[in-house]
């Protein structure tokens, strides 16, 4: 006897779910939904109800945190599922998780918790692994179920991103790790709690397995409260509308927003077959050294996507030719992938009501196997899978674009591109105090790209965190007190151009001030000097990379003494440097994630995110827009003269007919350049054969040629010998 | 005559597609639920009156391009110049000029912060033009060898059948299948 419906066991109840979809096409098999029809105005109070109880918990509980990220960044989320995982209705937050939380109840039931260690009241399970459904670490689940009479009916869940997970490195994104064991605290599901209590021996792992102690086990008592609250509240909602109406209300919520999913994509957008591409990097080499011979290299990533819109309105997403799995830290599996991804169908067509699991029902993944989205090696690293996946979640956003702006609805166009920057770090004080601390101050804040009617606007959303928020840098500075916010702003021309350009990229600078004896910065970021994608939008630049600047030993605590200005970031860090205000012993440049980089008092920490594409040919752009740049400080005098064939006279207005002879000059010089499609296909076509690559972008080529797919599409488009080979 | 969902105008359409629609009449239309059920035929009217030729659009796919019906029987990219790139199923980019920025001096001209500048050793930077305009139709930033990307393969026939109701005239199983290997072919073989 289970202790699910009709006395099935939960595995019963899941693996019938999947095959109910699979049978019929409806969710749990409703062709009717007979609560919706049948009283439309009593199910969404039903609905809102369990909205309202999710939000409830969330606000409640997130005061027992102390993390910065949960308490005023957003990074949390509570939310209510079926027996079976389907979440049902969740708070604000991290909403991509409700993607997960199905693969995490299928990996229970599939382990027979029922059995052992039981399913009970007041039971309280948890994990953050990936191989059993978490996205990565760095965001833990602690769930409960909800159990009426003898019948599981459902399960709360809380879970937040938490500070520092054990890793090689400080903080919770970590950029280095060769397998599992370097990922830090990993923990598979586990009962963590009884009588609706974690055990005590809980706190210690958090104590003795990470860095911050305190921060851990606060947002582990967090998740658990909100949970338990979120039961208590339920329970309620329960006794109100009868078990039945519960247990039917549920299941009617997924199939009917399912439904509406659909039909969005059938009104909004045309079937067919878009391509979606980025390229990313990972570098290893010389860095991890002897200690992890595996991984002592550089990779450059492939990461196409073939986007399917199908006839029935659900959505296909092709990863054939990405790159392989490898002993580095960003594999993911299957529910990271989802999570993530769906950040980028929220916007796009996934809102409803309420988020929910529907999206599951609406899409579907080829992640090859042995790819780095579908790893075999059951301890690949995983810590940082979401930089991983991130650059996928854009391509809902990119190909929905280009099949809404076909359609004609182009005010739901949104394209944009991957971004998103933060850093963990850890150090010890003058007095011997070991602390850890992280900020994700750039993943609450990105501008966005330009649309096919109108500029990207600056420092107005978070794809990752749909409620983000950057919260107060004194309560920042109160935590991290050795990192001194002495600028955040927007960065002039830190955007990709086009007749409509990407919203300019947000910036930040620090003062390293009284580190003591160590601290330790690491640092990630979403691009690796190859732009934000590979492609651009309707003749648009797509948008460029993220920037990491380090000077090391300036001359900054003088200058404050003298009670000069500081520079803001990493552009006035440079211009100073050259001017040579600025001194300092030693520069450090990256286009993306750092590894540990050692800092002192006096350094200059500068960091920049989020300068997103353009849309269209920038010599189109209109004059009056030009004359806006300008003195709104977005571009300068020589970027439009360049970039946008528009010169300026002294009051800053556009010389309409001197603008419109440099850019037919321009125009003139695009065909002087230029050759035709063929002639260039002849010439790269010899390179291809001479194989002329630098070593990362040889052994992409030599990876990814193993996958059948892209192995036809490149011998076919440079008509290559059958023996070629790298 | 169907009547016309005039929630969403066609005078604001227009405006919308010229970048010139007030925002907050944009933001009535996103918030607009659901959509006007015409928007796709409205489009067609916009667009068709904003082209110098009669070639009948059956849809746009990027600012300047279009699939359209030739008269005599096909289906073509063409641009807004008059310029035609053959076969839809085909990559229009095979049928544009290419300039193809490699070096850090070249890129600069077009990514205007150096720190933020491509790896030239990873990436190079192809812009592909209108022949007939020379409109910058599309930019890739990929490695040296990379195929050239097919943004948009629309199932065009599922689109005017099943979704529009309203099939079009020169159906056929092959308009949905990617064409675009044959023109490398089709150079190779001519040496």
């Amino acid at each position: 006897m289970g202790i699910c419906y009709q006395g099935k066991t939960l595995k019963e109840a899941v693996h019938e779910k999947e095959q109910l979809f699979k049978d019929s096409g409806y969710a749990y098999g409703l062709e009717k939904l007979d609560l919706v029809e049948g009283d439309p105005a009593k199910f969404m109070r039903f609905q809102m109800r369990l909205v309202a109880a999710c939000i409830n918990a969330r606000e409640i509980a997130k005061l027992i945190s102390a993390n910065p990220m949960s308490l005023i960044q957003g990074e949390l989320l509570f939310l209510l599922a079926t027996p079976e995982g389907d979440v049902t209705s969740a708070s604000y937050g991290l909403a991509g998780h409700i993607q997960s939380f199905p693969f995490m109840v299928r990996s229970i039931a599939d382990l027979g918790f029922e059995e052992d260690p039981g399913i009970n009241v007041g039971d309280i399970f948890a994990t953050n692994d990936t191989l059993y459904g978490a996205p990565h670490n760095a965001d833990n689940y602690t769930w409960v179920p909800i159990i009426y009479g003898d019948e599981l009916i459902g399960w709360t869940v809380g879970l937040n991103h938490i500070v520092d997970v054990g890793g090689l490195q400080p903080g919770g994104l970590g950029t280095i790790s060769a397998s599992v064991f370097t990922d830090g605290f990993t923990y598979p599901p586990t009962k963590t709690g009884a009588n609706f209590k974690q055990h005590k021996w809980w706190e210690l792992h958090w104590k003795r397995r990470t860095r911050t102690e305190a921060f851990n086990v606060l947002d582990d008592k967090m998740r658990a409260a909100g949970a338990v609250a979120l039961h208590d509240r339920v329970m309620e909602i329960v006794e109100e509308f009868g078990v039945d109406y519960f247990r039917q209300g549920l299941r009617e919520i997924v199939e009917r927003e399912r439904r509406v999913l659909t039909q969005r994509i059938k009104a909004q957008a045309v079937p067919g077959i878009y391509h979606y591409l980025v390229f990313d990097s990972v570098k290893y080499k010389g860095v991890v050294g002897k200690l992890f011979a595996s991984s002592n290299r550089d990779w450059l990533l492939h990461k196409p996507g073939e986007f399917q819109v199908l006839p029935d309105g659900r959505l296909f997403m092709d990863l054939e030719g990405l790159s392989s799995e490898a002993d580095f830290h960003c594999n993911a599996y299957e529910s990271a992938v989802r999570m993530l991804c769906s950040l980028g169908a929220w916007p796009m067509f996934a809102y409803t009501a309420t988020i929910n699991s529907s999206l599951m029902y609406v899409t579907d993944w080829n992640l090859p196997p042995g790819s780095m989205f579908n790893p075999q090696n059951p301890f690949a690293a995983t810590v940082m899978s979401l930089a991983g996946v991130g650059k996928y979640v854009h391509m809902f956003n990119h190909c929905l674009s280009y099949a809404y702006f076909a359609r004609g609805f182009l005010e739901e166009c949104f394209p944009q591109g991957a971004a998103g920057g933060g850093y963990g770090l850890a150090g010890v004080f003058a007095d011997g105090f070991r602390w850890a601390g992280g900020d994700m101050t750039l993943i609450t804040c990105w501008s966005s790209a330009a649309l096919p009617y109108r500029d990207g606007d600056v420092a107005d959303n978070c794809s990752a965190n749909p409620a983000p928020d950057q919260g107060e840098t004194e309560r920042a500075e109160f935590l991290q007190p050795t990192n001194l916010n002495i600028g955040r702003k927007l960065v002039p021309n830190y955007c990709g151009h086009g007749k409509f350009r990407g919203g300019l990229g947000i910036a930040t600078c620090q003062l390293i001030v009284d580190p003591g004896r160590s601290l330790t910065l690491a640092v990630f970021g979403s691009t690796g000097g190859m732009g934000r994608s590979a492609t651009g939008m309707a003749g648009g630049y797509p948008g460029v990379d993220d920037i990491v600047v380090l000077a090391h030993d300036t001359n900054i605590r003088e200058m404050l003494k003298e009670g000069g200005h500081y520079p803001r970031d990493f552009v006035e860090i440079r211009e100073w440097l050259e001017e040579g205000k600025l001194k300092a012993r030693s520069v450090e440049l990256y286009q993306g994630s750092t590894a540990n980089i050692q800092c002192k008092d006096g350094d200059l920490f500068a960091n920049a995110t989020a300068a997103r594409g353009g849309w269209g040919d920038p010599l189109e752009r209109e004059f009056s827009l030009v004359e806006n740049d300008v003195p709104d400080g977005w571009l300068s005098p020589d970027v439009v003269r360049t970039v946008y064939g528009a010169v300026l006279d002294d009051n800053g207005k556009v010389k309409v007919a001197e603008s419109n002879e440099l850019r037919q000059q321009m125009r003139n010089r695009r065909k002087e350049k230029s050759v035709d499609a063929r002639d260039w296909w002849e010439k790269e076509r010899e390179r291809v054969l001479r194989k002329e690559w630098c070593e990362d972008v040889y052994n992409m080529y030599a990876d990814v040629l193993k996958y059948d797919k892209f192995r036809r599409q490149f011998m076919g488009m440079w008509q290559l010998p059958e023996d070629y080979g790298l | 005559m169907e009547k016309r969902d005039d929630r969403f105008t066609k005078e604001n359409l227009k405006l919308l597609v010229e970048g010139k629609l007030d925002w907050e009449e944009v933001k009535k239309a996103i918030r607009l639920a659901p959509k006007d059920g015409d928007r796709f035929w409205k489009y067609l009217e916009v667009l068709q009156e904003r082209v110098p030729w009669k070639d009948k659009i059956l849809l746009r796919i990027s600012d300047h391009l279009y699939i359209v019906a030739k008269e005599g029987g096909g289906r073509v990219v063409k641009c807004d110049c008059g310029q035609e790139f053959g076969d839809y199923r085909v990559n229009w980019k095979l049928s544009c000029r290419v300039y193809v920025r490699k070096t850090r001096e070249e890129m600069a001209e077009v990514v205007s912060v150096e720190e933020a500048l491509p790896n030239p050793d990873l990436v190079e930077m192809r812009e592909f033009y209108c022949p007939g305009c020379f409109a910058l139709l599309g930019v890739e930033v990929v490695p040296a060898g990379y195929p050239v990307i097919f943004e948009m393969l629309p199932d065009l026939d599922t689109f005017y059948r099943e979704w529009l109701g309203k099939p079009l005239a020169d159906e056929r199983p092959d308009w949905f299948q990617d064409k675009t290997l044959d023109m490398p072919a089709r150079w190779a073989k001519e040496g």
